[in-house]
């Protein structure tokens, strides 16, 4: 039972959403983006590698459906899997030069591709739209032998397609990190020195972190376009790595439903802080100060602290994060409940 | 002692810029003996241990491992040919357990494994056997748990040399494996090492010349990127050639 419990949890965020919120749009674009963070949460919180590149797998996914519905008019799973394959593949030639170096270097050579790559899909407008991006991409039905089994038109119609495809993914991603390879992983990111001397390489182990990272991340950017019905520029650009990163951290990384919580978090808040003051980012940037100086284990280790206090399993190191805590509700605590 | 010879090390040499680390070091290590290397501080210690592992390149000779030239073999490795090490500082997965430290290590010598995304290491992909005697030879059992960066530094300098231990080496590189240790725990390092050599080969490299007398089949003294001399335990101890070189507190035993 308590194996299951992450699996149980994404089951019920994706089963509330539909009873607490209004937006359809709102709670696919909450799973859609867990998706994604999740697919960075492998990188930064299992191996440790800080990726600033996660909007060029976004991108890749969103222009690759964009194309194959639009273009050549492909059946839409067909879509998506090729949208999964074409960011598992711009991972593995990213991921291929840039775990040439570690730490700095490392993070740099991420944003460099992340620039590269949006400066290319700017200027390859007959392929990407350019600046306008790539429009009227057609949501259609999920059908069999002629008959519709599943249409797509409405908002929660369409979130039922995202739910069903989350889970299978979450589920998946799940099985990855208890895997062999995502223990071993573990292993990378508290010391890679030690891994690479008890015998493992740790190139190929990063490779294929990045490999199943993109794929992830590149199918969440096939499920953005199509539920937005384009594939903007916008997808591709630094900021939507910089979102993906933000959503991760906030969530709290090495554990994959927080990554889930990430997104509810942020977009739920920019929904709210939006209808409030136009310049909401500069508050959001509080919340990832507030985050980064007192709630380092993220809105998962927030709910931690605070379960095992309600459990009376008060050890000396939930004390000190509560002390910790009492600083730091006033910034975010009220909101972190709306999540 | 005559038992066949596991490695051999033939014109080791290391150039940092025009800097000769090791200026040309033969080395020959016997099937279970514990063999040390020692000398000063700058003697090329640290610099041919990490040729002999494998963690850094050779500018120039040949190592030959088993039967096989490993020269150009990279660290992760050698470990598959039964090379492992510790480390002199502490070097050890710390959010991690100590049974998932050392099961990674024993995973470490069928490394494909690792890339498994599907199983998760349970039943035969556990290595529950070898971790468990590993565990019951550092005296850990009850700390099995534990993640090991809570664990006190005597332990976790045992955890390090049991990493090691896990890969079930042909031979075990030890790099100044007392090194932090308090009296009590020295003793008991010295007994384990000693005892390492029924089944392995080990390489010690160490600066305190007390325990390398004791424990060691053969010593090999260093200076200046060169060997010195080399010998059994005694004859190092009456060398003049070493007794030159280190005249002083090293080889009479004072607190090095």
């Amino acid at each position: 039972m308590k194996r299951q419990t992450h699996l149980i949890l994404a089951l019920v965020v994706v089963l509330t959403m539909p009873l607490l919120m209004h937006s359809g749009s709102l709670a696919s674009e909450v799973l859609i983006y867990g998706l994604a963070a999740m697919g960075c949460n492998l990188l930064l919180g299992f191996t440790g590698l800080l990726s600033f590149g996660q909007g060029i797998f976004f991108g890749l996914g969103s222009y690759t459906l964009a194309l194959t519905l639009t273009r050549w008019p492909l059946p839409m799973p067909l879509a998506l899997i090729l949208a999964t394959v074409m960011g598992a593949l711009g991972a593995a030639i990213v991921g291929w030069v840039v775990i040439r170096q570690k730490g700095t270097y490392f993070v740099m050579l991420t944003l460099a591709f992340a620039q590269m790559f949006y400066f290319i899909a700017y200027t390859a407008t007959g392929l990407t739209g350019g600046d306008n991006g790539l429009m009227d991409i057609p949501r259609p039905s999920i059908t069999a032998l002629g008959r519709t089994l599943w249409p797509l038109t409405s908002p929660w119609q369409f979130y039922g397609f995202v739910a069903a495809i989350f889970m299978a993914a979450f589920w998946l991603l799940l099985k990855v990190s208890r895997s062999t390879f995502g223990r071993t992983l573990l292993a990378v990111r508290d010391n890679e020195e030690r891994a690479a001397a008890i015998g493992y390489n740790l190139k190929l182990l990063k490779l294929q972190a990045f490999v199943i990272s993109g794929a992830v991340t590149g199918l969440a950017g096939a499920l953005h376009a199509m539920m937005t019905g384009i594939a903007p520029l916008s997808n591709a650009e630094y900021h939507t790595s910089e979102m993906i990163l933000v959503m991760t951290v906030i969530g709290g990384t090495g554990n994959l439903f927080a990554s889930v919580l990430g997104s509810a978090f942020y977009l739920l808040l920019a929904d709210w802080l939006s209808t409030l003051w136009p310049r909401w980012l500069l508050l959001l940037g509080l919340v990832l100060i507030a985050i980064s100086l007192w709630m380092q284990r993220g809105l998962w280790g927030l709910g931690e602290t605070l379960w095992s206090l309600v459990r009376g399993k008060r050890t000396r190191a939930t004390d000190k994060a509560i002390e910790k805590l009492v600083v730091a509700a006033s910034p975010s605590g009220g909101n972190g409940e709306q999540a | 002692m005559s038992t066949p010879i596991l490695l051999e090390a033939i014109g080791i040499k290391k150039y940092y810029g025009k800097f000769a680390a090791l200026g040309g070091v033969d080395l020959k290590v016997r099937a279970n003996t514990v063999h040390s290397v020692i000398g000063p501080n700058g003697a090329g210690k640290t610099t041919l241990f990490h040729m002999l592992t494998g963690t850094k390149t050779v500018s120039a000779g040949r190592i030959v491992f088993d039967g096989h030239d490993v020269t150009h073999i990279p660290d992760h490795r050698r470990v598959q040919r039964g090379i492992a090490r510790s480390f002199q500082v502490t070097s050890l997965f710390l959010s991690l357990s100590v049974r998932e430290n050392l099961r990674l290590a024993a995973q470490g010598i069928a490394p494909t494994r690792a890339m498994n995304c599907w199983h998760e290491p349970e039943g035969p992909r556990s290595c529950a056997e070898t971790v468990a005697s590993v565990l019951a030879r550092l005296g850990l059992e009850s700390f099995a748990s534990v993640p090991a960066g809570n664990l006190s530094h005597g332990q976790q300098r045992r955890l390090e040399v049991g990493m090691a231990l896990a890969a079930r080496p042909k031979a075990i590189f030890l790099d100044e494996p007392t090194s932090g240790m308090g009296i009590d725990d020295l003793e008991d390092m010295k007994s384990f090492i000693r005892s390492l050599r029924d089944e392995h080969t080990v390489v010690l490299i160490e600066h305190n010349m007390n325990i390398v007398m004791d424990i060691s089949d053969t010593v090999t003294v260093m200076q200046q990127g060169r060997v010195l001399a080399e010998g059994l335990p005694h004859e190092i101890r009456s060398d003049n050639r070493v007794r030159a070189a280190y005249l002083g507190n090293m080889i009479t035993g004072g607190k090095a």
